[in-house]
């Protein structure tokens, strides 16, 4: 026995021997990046989450994407040639598709060859978002706006077969190269929707072949190629060899040319060879990993409230050595704690307000947020058209004495009469806090409070069944525009919609009706805000913050700035490998 | 009744068991789990679809279709796909458990062959105070927390002195090793305290037996009692108890797979805990109730051949 | 025996104990424990626990837990002892109020598991039969499904909170006390005294509350003390997974805590917590050791 167990301590002190003459061996062209929760597989109709959009994106391209350096957010051409032609009653709209783009070569093309794409290719894939048997999770996106589309899912939702080559009114090939698109109502943030991964271009031999396990074959034109996905705890994509003419651009808003930002100007993408995307579900690991350098960048993840990780606002000398820098960027979204509106006792708007002015947003900016948020005054977020610049709501606390006296108009003087409260959160460690925190601020004014944590899908299942009475959740904007906001307060859009506290005002409901149809223009801006007033004065919800990205970055990772439309941006980074060699050995 | 009967009415035994455990996860995962239709779809589900899904889920079924559904997954390992990352749930297991076994296993191994070592060596000297140290000891790191070890130790010996790699994996010999030794070393701190608690039981338990008086009164030395005697009785209880525990050991270690971010069986599972991924929950649920079935027939069957003094009934 | 196939830890030493017959030996025991200094302490160890976590209760106690005392994140000093949290609670405070969630955790769940397994395991055990047959195929089912996905199914079912906690717990840990207790119930009902009470007319309850309960409940006071401190560390496990005690702190939610706030050097959170559960497990443990010592004879003057 003893001599065994002397053998096994002999082989575990090998091993580690082995363990240190392996480290720091990959110091090339390498992008190290980390996500926090597993990649829903790679096929564009799922990838509904921020990270798997992200994933998709590397492979995958659409006809339009966000300009890189142009800020406020700017669409571009990406597989498309040119921005489409629209016709003058805004219905209709007809691309160009570039030309000689190459999907990546795989063995479901004949000779493994990759082959052109072409028009036919967008008709598909969308009919494939469209497809009833597949449930796309972006089917929201275009439903009832493309002509005829809904029809025909309708008609095969019933049939056992789906038939993709019956031609769609709103959705067809004028030539090989030429795709035109049909609506049947204006709808100006249609262009957005090509931009998202849900549309992006699919191959159909490559659908065909892997069938359901298409999600592990991803195959597309993109920057990148991953022959195969496994769902492990490591994705690792190599520089696409056939990769069309696709250079860095050569023009920036006045910040990110001064920041540097142009020095790779004009070379061709992608700049580094390989990406390496870690998931590290636990916090400690990732940020330790980070600290070590093997990490190029941790961002600090809006949608877990992660942000405890940031050491502090300003970054400690001992980071600043090591040539870690900080960046913030606000972030297009929200953090909101809705009524449920279905319940009597919440149609009462005085005790909204009431509520609404106990809860001290700066207070729970500074605990939550390391005071880097913005404290919400509506719905919109700032940066987008609809929001009002230094716009300060009257019900926006903390206002304690205020909040008594509208407690007491509303008929429950001292919160006497009023139920114990629940109030429905994600669990996760920061939403439990933050929940404890509003159970403290409604308890100055005497409202009583009951926290309750919910994994993520148990929470979507209770607001969706109307058995909740207070939540707090967010939203982040799925395209730069005001109505992606607005629509969460709009009454049709009420639960399973997207509008899960079921507000329902008729004057918000028309306006939002009207500039749901506008095109960008001064008067549709001027309807935004109206409604956008209307949130803050009727306190359809207690409105949280508008929170920033913090990221923290090492020296040697260039052109990296946070973003909220992230989808494609590896091509655009660099690593500066001497560097890096240079601030690993420091670390 | 001779051994084969006994052993054939074992096998017979587990009829029942998976129906019954079939039973349980039946109550528990169809009757009283989520609806998936909204864990599936997302924010933006329309009442439509979720209906459409449900059907195409077959929770739409009677119950007893769905029973049987459960019962047959046991045999055919066929546990459909994932809600949240749609991949089919038997690859994912797969390609899981490799990565868990190179951490259970030699984990596991190298835990019992300390423990053991460990309690051969205190139950020597038992009574002194050695012994007493050890138990004390053993305890004192049992009454720790899991979490505060993982926490700790990644922080101090792959963080503060680099010792160690922080967290990640590669596949095939020996490029997993690095990554392997803290959660190993960490998975054999957290065991050897039950371990020798309960092997040092054992042996004291033999070593008070009346045989070893009779050897002790013939003149043998203490150490050759240990060795030849005790230990190879003390055996049986050992192999038991090493056995019974090897149904669990594919399901890794929660906890370290997470904190290390080893693919493993055991980051499947708490992933699936976390997004409510009830198809994954319920197949690792089967999964382990049937390695742990199978696993209690050969101990039972181990247990019967080497102990004469267990009855046959 | 049919089914033996799992032994734990405190099974095997168990069932080698020998039935007594006397009280006297209930005497004795005691008074080894009360002459073994660390099981002693021990005791007095886990007298202050429950104390704390009763005073507590009643709110005599660490009641203004929710209270800001200081600034966010102080670290332990004089004036904060352990510190202080996010909000600027003190970490003290809250490893009281954590102190009656561990202790009523590992109380309640221990007293339903208790129950349910002399239930069980004394109805096997007395009738046998079909009765036994049925009981042991429902606990060997029960044992086959690993615990922690029973819990974690239970408490998706049954939502988040303390009580579904207490019998989350409670259900998931019966079935050895229960095999324990029913192997114990078949070796005493044929013995004599058992057979005299038949024949003075005795009915089934009675026997087995009169006869054969005071016989087997050094059982149940081991398994006790084994499942108490088993539910306290699985109450941290569960917090961590999102699934604890919610709206009040719990050692578990407070090294949950920890585990954002130690990359940023605050430690104090998880120390104190940890430091708490360390001293009263590592009490049950060593308090439980010696009771089984006290009453396994074989085990005494060694």
């Amino acid at each position: 026995m003893k001599k065994f167990t002397s053998l096994l301590v002999a082989l575990v002190l090998i091993s580690g021997l082995i363990g240190c003459t392996k480290k720091n061996k990959d110091t090339g062209r390498t992008l190290n990046l980390s996500i926090p929760q597993e990649v829903k597989g790679m096929d564009p109709i799922y990838a509904n989450d921020r990270y798997s959009s992200n994933e998709v994106g590397r492979v995958y391209e659409g006809l339009l994407e966000y300009h890189y350096l142009k800020r406020p957010y700017t669409l571009v051409p990406n597989l498309a040639d040119a921005m489409p032609v629209v016709s003058e009653d805004g219905l209709t709209y007809t691309f160009k598709i570039r030309k000689g783009v190459m999907f990546h070569d795989d063995a479901s093309f004949p000779n493994g060859k990759g082959r052109e794409l072409v028009a036919e290719d967008f008709v598909y894939s969308i009919k494939r978002l469209a497809d009833p048997k597949l449930q796309g999770l972006g089917w929201w996106l275009l439903d009832g706006k493309v002509k005829g589309l809904n029809e025909w899912r309708k008609k095969y939702s019933e049939l056992p077969k789906v038939d993709y080559t019956e031609v769609v009114e709103g959705l067809k090939t004028l030539d090989k190269y030429t795709l035109q698109f049909k609506l049947n109502k204006p709808f100006p943030q249609f262009l957005y929707s090509l931009a998202m991964p849900f549309t992006f271009a699919v191959a159909k031999e490559v659908v065909a072949k892997y069938g359901q396990e298409f999600l592990n074959h991803p195959v597309g034109t993109g920057p990148f190629i991953l022959p195969v996905f496994q769902q492990t705890k490591k994705i690792t994509y190599v520089k696409s060899p056939n990769f069309r003419k696709k250079l860095y651009p050569t023009e920036a808003s006045e910040e990110f040319k001064t920041a540097g930002f142009l020095e790779d100007a004009g070379k061709q993408l992608p700049l580094v060879d390989k990406v390496v995307v870690n998931v590290i579900i636990e916090s400690q690991p990732r940020w330790l990993n980070f600290l070590k350098g093997k990490i190029d960048f941790i961002g600090i993840p809006k949608d877990n409230f992660d942000s405890a990780v940031t050491p502090s606002r300003t970054l400690s000398e001992e980071y600043i050595s090591k040539g870690i820098s900080l960046l913030v960027n606000p972030s297009l979204d929200i953090t909101y704690t809705a009524f449920n509106h279905d319940l009597k006792l919440f149609q009462n708007v005085d005790l909204r307000r009431a509520m609404a002015l106990a809860y001290d947003v700066v207070k729970s900016n500074e605990l939550f947020y390391n005071n880097t948020a913005l404290p919400a005054q509506s719905v919109v977020p700032p940066g987008i058209a609809g929001n009002i610049k230094n716009y300060v709501s009257s019900f926006r606390g903390p206002n304690v004495d205020e909040a008594k006296k509208l407690l007491a108009k509303a008929g429950y003087p001292e919160g006497k009469g009023l139920p114990i409260i629940t109030y429905d959160c994600p669990s996760g460690t920061v939403s439990r806090q933050i929940g404890e925190y509003v159970k403290k601020q409604m308890a100055q004014i005497g409202v009583r409070i009951k926290v309750i944590n919910n994994p993520w899908p148990e929470l979507q299942k209770k607001i969706t069944k109307r058995q909740v009475m207070l939540y707090g959740i967010a939203w982040g904007a799925d395209y730069p525009d005001a109505e992606n906001f607005l629509q969460l307060l709009y009454g049709p859009n009420k639960s399973p919609g997207a509008n899960g506290s079921g507000y329902n005002n008729p004057e918000f409901n028309k306006l939002f009706k009207t500039s749901s149809i506008m095109q960008d223009s001064p008067e549709r801006t001027a309807l935004y805000e109206k409604m956008n007033r209307i949130a803050a004065d009727q306190a359809p919800w207690i409105y949280g913050v508008h929170r920033q990205n913090f990221t923290l970055r090492h020296s040697f990772l260039k052109n990296y700035m946070s973003t909220d439309f992230e989808t494609g941006q590896a091509q655009y980074l660099n690593i500066d490998s001497k560097l890096k060699v240079k601030v690993l050995e420091k670390l | 009744m001779n051994l084969w009967q006994y052993t054939l009415r074992r096998l017979l035994y587990i009829i029942p068991t998976i129906l019954g455990v079939a039973g349980i996860i039946f109550v528990i995962f169809n009757l009283v789990a989520p609806d998936p239709a909204l864990i599936m779809l997302g924010k933006h589900a329309s009442v439509a679809q979720i209906a459409e899904l449900r059907s195409e889920l077959g929770l739409d079924k009677p119950y007893w279709a769905q029973y049987l559904d459960i019962v047959k997954s046991a045999f055919t390992f066929d546990f459909g796909r994932s809600w949240t990352t749609k991949q089919e749930i038997l690859s994912m297991i797969k390609r899981g458990a490799i990565p868990s076994l190179t951490l259970s296993v030699p984990a596991f191994f190298l835990s019992t062959v300390i423990s053991i070592s460990i309690s051969l060596f205190v139950s020597f000297y038992r009574g002194k105070w050695l012994d007493k140290s050890a138990v004390f000891i053993c305890v004192l790191l049992m009454s720790v927390t899991s979490l505060a070890y993982i926490l700790f130790g990644q922080w101090l010996f792959a963080y503060k002195l680099g010792w160690f790699e922080i967290s990640g994996y590669e596949s095939g010999f020996p490029d997993f090793v690095p990554y392997i030794i803290l959660p190993v070393i960490i998975w054999i701190v957290l065991s050897i305290g039950p371990d020798v608690r309960f092997y040092r039981t054992v042996m004291l338990d033999e070593i008070y037996q009346d045989y070893v008086r009779t050897a002790k009164a013939k003149g043998l030395s203490e150490k050759t009692i240990l060795f030849k005697h005790v230990l190879k009785n003390a055996m049986i209880p050992i192999v038991t108890f090493v056995v019974i525990q090897i149904p669990f050991l594919i399901l890794g270690a929660l906890l370290l797979e997470n904190f290390f971010s080893i693919p493993g069986l055991g980051g499947i599972t708490l992933n699936g805990i976390y997004n409510s991924d009830f198809p994954v929950i319920k197949a690792m649920t089967i999964l382990t109730a049937m390695a742990y079935i199978i696993f209690s027939v050969i101990t039972d069957v181990i247990y019967t051949l080497v102990d004469p003094r267990v009855r046959l009934k | 025996m049919a089914h033996t196939s799992v032994q734990s830890v405190d099974e095997i030493s168990l069932e080698k104990i020998p039935s007594r017959k006397s009280k006297s030996l209930w005497d004795q025991a005691m008074e080894n424990i009360f002459r073994d200094k660390m099981a002693m302490t021990s005791l007095i160890i886990v007298g202050i626990y429950a104390l704390i976590s009763i005073l507590s209760a009643l709110g005599v106690i660490a009641a203004d837990w929710a209270v800001e005392v200081g600034p966010s994140y102080a670290p332990p000093s004089g004036e904060f002892l352990f510190g202080t949290d996010i909000f600027g609670r003190s970490v003290f405070t809250k490893m009281i109020k954590g102190t009656e969630v561990a202790m009523s955790v590992g109380l309640v769940a221990a007293c339903i598991s208790v129950v349910i397994g002399v239930t069980l395991g004394s109805i096997a055990g007395y009738f046998g039969g079909k009765v036994d047959e049925f009981i042991v195929w429902f606990y060997t089912c029960f044992q086959s499904i690993p615990t922690i996905m029973l819990l974690v199914a239970l408490s998706f079912v049954m939502g988040r909170g303390l009580v579904s906690m207490y019998v989350a717990l409670g259900l998931t840990s019966w079935v050895n006390l229960c095999r324990l207790i029913r192997g114990e119930v078949m070796r005493h009902k044929d013995r004599e005294y058992v057979q005299a009470a038949t024949a003075l007319g005795g009915g089934h309850a009675r026997k087995l509350i009169k006869h054969i309960f005071p016989n087997v409940s050094h059982l149940v006071i081991i398994s006790f003390s084994l499942m108490f401190q088993t539910a306290i560390k699985t109450e941290v496990i569960l917090s961590y997974l999102g699934l604890g005690v919610q709206g009040r702190p719990s050692w578990g939610t407070m090294i949950d805590d920890a585990k954002l706030e130690l990359a940023r050097g605050v430690w104090w959170q998880l120390g104190a917590a940890t430091l708490a559960m360390m001293i009263v497990v590592l009490s049950i443990n060593l308090l439980g050791d010696a009771l089984r010592d006290a009453l396994d004879p074989k085990l005494k003057g060694k």
